[in-house]
C-alpha cells in the first residue's frame, strides 16, 4: 500500500492526518505535532542508560522531509519538544530551525519542556502556555474548555485493535472525544499509552504507512 | 571429645554414616556436594564440619572476630530456620561462634552493626552477597573466610541466581583461595554437573556425598464423584474443595500447596467458607505478603498451631516443619521432582513417610496422578539446566564491582572466564562488556556524554553517586512487575501486589489478601492503604506467573500412561477413574498411542481451528506451533494465532490449512530445527519479553523498591523501547542478542524440541475431524493467553484487520 493520508473536517477546517503522526492544516498552512521528546537518548546516556546515540536523527529527518513536502508557514509543536534539562541534542534543533527561517515555530509548553529562557530565544521559535484561534485551543495538557475544539498531546495515545483468529496489534493514533483532539506522541523515543475508547469517541489509527478511522470497538 | 560427638550425646543422637563422612571431607579440607533430600539432616552434617574446622584453627577465641562461613540460601523463610539451628549448637555447647542473618529483610543499622563487628557466620541471600560485593573494603570483610555453603543449589542452579553465586564465587575465591565451597543439592537428573558448576574444574579434589536415605512417599489422588460431570477446564481446583476437609481434619497438620499466589487466596477463602469451624487454625503464605505475616505463618506452623496452610512455592524448599504429616498438591506439580520436594514437606524427619494427595483442578489431569506414580517407581528425575553466557548479569557484576573498590580489567576477565556460566566468553565480549559499562558500547562512536564507569589508572570504577546509589537498589536477578506495598491505615505492613492489579482498583473496592478482604482507602505513592472489609466478596488478585511447563520427564510419563490405557495395560487406579474420558476422546476422534501424533481439525465461530497434541510441555508447544507456522508460511501466505497448554498446541487461522500439504512437504523435520527457530521467533516476539528482564538486570530499565521508589525525573523508559532501538541501531549488542540466546534455550527448549521432533518425525500422524472439541482440545481453545504468528509483513496483517474495523 502506498503512503496516504487522512482528510478530516473539524471545525468546518479541513485538516490532514499524516501517517508521520502530525497534522497539517492547509487553510493555514500549518503544520501541527507534538510529544517530540528530542534529547531523550542523551539525557539517558548522562544517567548511564545507554540509548544508542543517532537514534533521535530519526525524528530530525521526519522533520526536515514534513518540511519539505508541506512547506508550512507555521509549526505548532504542542509541548514537550524537548525530554529533559539540555543537552547537545538541542543545537541539532536549533540547526533546524536556521534552516528553515521562513518557517515560524510556535511551542505550546509542556512538563517536559524545562530548558533556561536563554535556549528558547531563537529568531523564529516562540514559546507560549496557549494559543487560541478561530477555531481550535492548542495546549500541552487536555483542557477541559469546550467552547471550542482543544488540540492537545501529553498523552501518547495508542489503541489495541483485534483482527480474527485472535490477532492484535498495538497503534498509535490521533484521539478526537469532547472537543479534545489529541494527537499521537510525534518522537521515536516514545511509548504508547493504550486507551479504550470511549463511546462517541473517534479514532484515527496511525497504521503503518497509512491513516485510518477506527469504524468497530 | 569433638564437637559434633559431643553434641549428639548430649541430645542422644546417632549420627549418620553421611554426616561423618560429611565431617571427614571437611575436615581434610575438600570442597564437595551433599546430596541430601531435605529433613535429613543435611544442616547437621555441614555445620559440624564448619564448627571442627574453626575450634582446630582457633583453640583460644581471636582477638578480632572475622567472617568464617557464609551460607546462601534460596529462601528467607530458610534463612531463618537455619540460623535458629546453629545458634541452638553454639548454644548447647556455650560456643562462643556468632551467627547473625542478611537478607533483603535485614535493617541498615543491623547492616551496619555486622560490618562493624562481624559474627562467625552470616547465612544470607545471593543478592546480599552481591550487595556486600558493592560495599568499600569488601575485600578486608571477607577476608578471614573459609567456607561457603550454598544450600538447595539445585534450585538455584537452573536460574540467574546461580549466575550470580558463580561470580560472587570467583571474586571471593580470588581473594582466599583456600576457600572451601560445600553445596547443599536433592537429587536432580545431572548432580555430577551441579557439582563442577559450583566448585569449578578444580573438581578432582572434591566428592559427592549421597546421604542415599529412602524416603517413602505416598500418593494419593482425589476423585471427583462422577468423572464427567467434573470440569474439562478447570484450573483453580475448588470443585473437589469439600473432598480435602475430611484429609484435613484427620491430619495433624496440612500444607496445601497450589501453583500461583491468587490460587492461594481463592483456596484460603473458600477453605474458610466450607469449614469455619477451621477459622483461627488454618491460614495462607505466599511470597507476596510482607515478612511479619509470613513469620507468623511459619512460627505457628512450627508449634503445631495451624490445622493447614494453603501455600506456593514460598513453602517449598528446607523449612523443617515437624507437626506437618499431610501435603496436598493442587493442580500439576510440572515436574517429577517438585512434586517429590513438596510431598517431603511432610514427615520431615529420617525415616518418616511422607503421604501426600494429589488434586487435579480438570479432568485430564487426573493423568497426572499415574503419571507421577509410575516416574517415581521408575527413579525419574529432571535435570537443572544452568544458564550460560548471561551478559546482563556480568554487566551489573562488573558496575557491583566498580561502586565499592573499582576493579583492574584483566584480572577480573581471569576468574569470570574460570565461571562455568563464562567458560566461553572472548576477550572481544568480555571487551564489549566494559565498553558497554564505560561508554554505552561498541557499534557506535564512543558516547562522549555517557559516564556510568570511568577508568582511573586502569581502575574501573563508578564515580557519580547517584549512579551508585541506583546500581544498589537495582542488584539482583528477579525481575518482577512493578509492585505496591498495601499497608493498614495505622502503617502495618501486609504485603505486596502487582502495581496492574491495584491500578484496577478504585476506593471502596475490595480484595482478598493475606486471607483477609480488605477495602482500598487510598492510592498513593505506591503504597495502598486499606482497612478491613466486611463484605463477602472481592477481588483476588490476579498475578501472573505459575505458568511453569511440564517437564519432559513427566510429560514423558504421562504418554507412556495414555499408551497403557490403549492396550489396556493399567497399573493405576487414576487410568481406571479417567476411563470414560479417554473413552470419548476415542470415540470423537482418537486417542493416540506411544507411537502415533494426533491432529485434530475443526472450524468454529472463531475460525479454522488445528489441534497437535506432541504431550511436550507448553513452551516446546509454543516452539514447535511458531516454527510449523513458519514453514506453512514458506509455502503459502498463512497468519496464525498460537494457543497451547502441556499437552499440545493449537493453530488458529482465518483460512483452512491444509494438513496433507504439511505433511507430504515433511514440515515436521528435525531438520535446520536451529535456523528455522530463529527465524520464527523473530515474528512472535518471545525475545521482547525475555529482554525485560535482561533490561532490568543489565541496569537499562530502573524499577525502584516497592513503596519507596526513588525519583528519577525523565528516566522512565520501557524495556520494549530499548529493544526497537537496538534493533534499529545496535544489532550486535551482546543484551539483544542473549535475549535470542535465551528464548532458544529456555523459551523453546531447543534441545528438547529437537528431540520431540525427532520422535514425531518416526511417529504415526492420525488427523481427524471432530464435529465438536474434544476432551483433548478444549482446554486449549478456551485459553486466552495467546502468540501471534505471521508471515506477513506488518502492513498487510494490520490492513486484514484493519478491513474488520474500520
Amino acid at each position: 500500500m502506498s503512503e496516504s493520508l487522512l482528510e478530516i473536517e473539524l471545525s468546518g477546517e479541513s485538516l490532514y492526518l499524516l501517517p508521520q503522526k502530525a497534522v497539517y492544516r492547509p487553510s493555514l498552512k500549518q503544520l501541527i505535532l507534538s510529544d517530540v521528546h528530542l534529547g531523550k537518548g542523551t539525557h539517558f546516556r548522562k544517567q548511564g542508560l545507554p540509548l544508542p546515540h543517532s537514534s533521535h536523527l530519526k525524528d530530525i529527518d521526519t522533520l526536515h522531509f514534513l518540511f519539505d513536502k508541506w512547506e508550512p508557514m507555521t509549526v505548532l509543536i504542542l509541548g514537550d519538544l524537548f525530554h529533559s534539562d539540555y543537552n547537545k541534542e538541542w543545537l541539532w534543533f536549533k540547526s533546524l530551525l536556521l534552516q528553515y527561517p521562513y518557517i515560524q515555530f510556535i511551542l505550546i509548553e509542556g512538563n517536559h519542556d524545562i530548558l533556561e529562557d536563554e535556549h528558547y530565544a531563537l529568531k523564529n521559535l516562540f514559546k507560549t502556555e496557549r494559543l487560541e484561534d478561530e477555531h481550535f485551543i492548542f495546549s500541552h495538557h487536555p483542557t477541559n474548555e469546550n467552547q471550542k475544539i482543544n488540540f492537545c498531546g501529553h498523552i501518547h495515545p495508542g489503541v489495541r485493535i483485534e483482527g480474527t483468529a485472535k490477532q492484535s496489534e498495538k497503534l498509535p493514533c490521533f484521539y478526537f472525544c469532547k472537543q479534545q483532539f489529541i494527537l499521537p506522541a510525534f518522537g521515536y523515543l516514545t511509548g504508547l499509552q493504550i486507551l479504550k475508547p470511549e463511546a462517541g469517541a473517534r479514532c484515527f489509527l496511525v497504521a503503518g504507512v497509512t491513516v485510518v478511522e477506527l469504524k468497530k470497538y | 571429645m569433638d564437637i559434633p560427638a559431643k553434641w549428639f550425646k548430649q541430645k542422644k543422637w546417632k549420627a549418620f554414616p553421611f554426616q561423618k563422612k560429611t565431617w571427614q571431607a571437611m575436615s581434610e579440607n575438600k570442597s564437595g556436594l551433599l546430596n541430601s533430600p531435605t529433613g535429613s539432616g543435611k544442616t547437621y552434617a555441614l555445620w559440624f564440619g564448619v564448627l571442627h574446622n574453626y575450634y582446630k584453627k582457633f583453640k583460644r577465641p581471636p582477638k578480632q572476630k572475622q567472617l568464617h562461613c557464609l551460607w546462601i540460601t534460596p529462601l528467607r523463610a530458610l534463612s531463618k530456620e537455619i540460623l535458629l539451628a546453629t545458634q541452638q549448637v553454639s548454644k548447647d555447647l556455650e560456643l562462643d561462634y556468632t551467627i547473625a542473618l542478611r537478607t533483603g529483610d535485614t535493617s541498615v543499622t543491623e547492616r551496619a552493626k555486622q560490618r562493624k563487628k562481624s559474627p562467625n557466620a552470616l547465612i544470607t541471600t545471593p543478592e546480599s552477597i552481591h550487595i556486600l560485593l558493592a560495599s568499600k573494603e569488601y575485600d578486608k570483610f571477607f577476608s578471614g573466610l573459609e567456607f561457603i555453603i550454598v544450600d538447595e543449589w539445585h534450585e538455584l542452579m537452573g536460574s540467574k541466581r546461580g549466575v550470580q553465586i558463580e561470580l560472587a564465587l570467583s571474586r571471593l575465591k580470588a581473594l582466599n583461595p583456600e576457600l572451601k565451597i560445600w553445596g547443599i543439592s536433592a537429587t536432580i537428573g545431572n548432580l555430577e554437573e551441579a557439582k563442577d558448576i559450583l566448585l569449578g574444574k578444580k573438581g578432582s579434589e572434591s566428592s559427592i556425598i549421597k546421604a542415599d536415605l529412602d524416603k517413602q512417599i505416598s500418593i494419593e489422588t482425589i476423585y471427583p464423584d462422577v468423572i464427567e460431570k467434573f470440569s474439562w477446564v478447570g484450573h483453580l481446583g475448588i470443585q473437589l474443595l469439600p473432598k480435602i476437609i475430611p484429609i484435613v481434619e484427620a491430619s495433624n497438620s496440612t500444607l496445601i500447596f497450589v501453583n500461583v499466589r491468587s490460587q492461594a487466596e481463592i483456596w484460603y477463602q473458600k477453605l474458610l467458607e466450607a469449614a469455619p469451624h477451621l477459622a483461627g487454625r488454618i491460614a495462607v503464605h505466599h511470597g507476596s505478603l510482607s515478612e511479619n505475616i509470613r513469620k507468623w505463618v511459619e512460627d505457628n506452623l512450627h508449634e503445631g498451631n495451624l490445622k493447614a496452610v494453603v501455600c506456593t512455592s514460598s513453602l517449598d524448599l528446607g523449612v523443617d516443619f515437624r507437626s506437618v504429616d499431610t501435603v496436598i498438591q493442587v493442580g500439576s506439580s510440572k515436574g517429577i521432582a517438585r512434586f517429590i520436594q513438596r510431598a517431603g514437606r511432610s514427615g520431615h524427619y529420617p525415616g518418616a513417610l511422607s503421604r501426600s494427595y494429589f488434586v487435579p483442578t480438570n479432568s485430564l489431569e487426573i493423568i497426572e496422578g499415574s503419571a507421577l506414580k509410575a516416574a517415581i517407581a521408575d527413579h525419574l528425575v529432571e535435570q537443572r539446566i544452568p544458564y550460560v553466557r548471561s551478559f546482563d548479569v556480568l554487566v551489573q557484576y562488573l558496575v557491583t564491582l566498580a561502586v565499592s573498590n573499582g576493579f583492574p580489567a584483566e584480572e577480573i576477565f581471569k576468574e569470570v572466564k574460570g565461571t562455568h556460566c563464562f567458560e566461553s566468553i572472548t576477550q572481544e565480549e568480555f571487551t564489549w562488556c566494559l565498553q558497554f559499562i564505560t561508554n554505552g558500547g561498541t557499534s557506535l562512536k564512543a558516547y562522549s556524554d555517557y559516564h556510568k564507569v570511568v577508568v582511573e589508572n586502569g581502575i574501573y570504577k563508578v564515580t557519580n553517586k547517584s549512579i551508585a546509589m541506583r546500581h544498589r537498589l537495582s542488584i539482583g536477578t528477579i525481575v518482577s512487575d512493578s509492585m505496591m506495598s498495601v499497608k493498614f491505615m495505622g502503617g502495618k505492613k501486609i504485603g505486596v501486589v502487582e502495581e496492574w492489579f491495584i491500578s484496577q482498583l478504585k476506593p471502596g473496592d475490595s480484595f482478598w489478601f493475606g486471607g483477609k478482604n480488605l477495602e482500598v482507602v487510598s492510592v498513593k505513592d505506591m503504597e495502598v492503604r486499606v482497612r478491613s472489609s466486611k463484605k463477602k466478596t472481592g477481588k483476588a488478585p490476579a498475578f501472573l506467573g505459575g505458568r511453569l511447563p511440564l517437564s519432559s520427564q513427566l510429560s514423558q510419563s504421562i504418554r507412556l500412561q495414555l499408551n497403557d490405557f490403549k492396550n489396556n495395560d493399567i497399573h493405576y487406579e487414576e487410568l481406571r477413574q479417567l476411563a470414560p474420558l479417554l473413552d470419548l476422546q476415542q470415540k470423537v476422534s482418537h486417542l493416540p498411542g506411544k507411537d502415533e501424533l494426533l491432529i485434530e481439525q475443526f472450524k468454529t465461530r472463531d475460525g479454522y481451528h488445528t489441534f497437535v497434541y506432541p504431550f511436550e510441555g507448553r513452551f516446546v508447544h509454543e516452539g514447535m506451533a511458531a516454527i510449523l507456522a513458519y514453514r506453512i508460511g514458506l509455502l503459502e501466505p498463512f497468519t496464525f494465532s498460537i494457543g497451547m497448554n502441556d499437552y499440545g498446541f493449537e493453530l488458529l487461522s482465518d483460512k483452512p490449512l491444509n494438513m496433507e500439504m504439511v505433511i507430504d512437504n515433511n514440515l515436521f523435520s528435525p531438520e535446520f530445527l536451529y535456523d528455522d527457530a530463529l527465524k520464527s521467533m523473530n515474528a512472535i516476539e518471545m525475545a521482547k519479553r525475555r529482554f525485560r528482564d535482561i533490561a532490568t538486570i543489565a541496569g537499562l530499565v530502573f524499577t525502584g523498591y516497592p513503596g519507596k521508589q526513588k525519583k528519577t525525573r525523565h528516566l522512565q523508559a520501557s524495556a520494549q523501547l530499548f529493544f526497537k532501538v537496538f534493533e534499529d541501531y545496535d544489532k550486535d549488542n551482546l543484551l539483544f542478542r542473549q535475549a535470542y540466546d535465551e528464548t532458544l534455550d529456555f523459551q523453546l527448549e531447543i534441545t528438547r524440541m529437537q528431540t520431540a521432533f525427532k520422535r514425531i518425525s518416526v511417529q504415526k500422524i492420525i488427523i481427524t475431524n471432530p464435529n465438536k472439541p474434544t476432551p483433548f482440545s478444549f482446554p486449549i481453545l478456551v485459553d486466552t493467553l495467546r502468540e501471534r504468528f505471521s508471515n506477513e509483513d506488518f502492513q498487510t496483517r494490520i490492513d486484514k484487520i484493519l478491513n474488520l474495523v474500520i
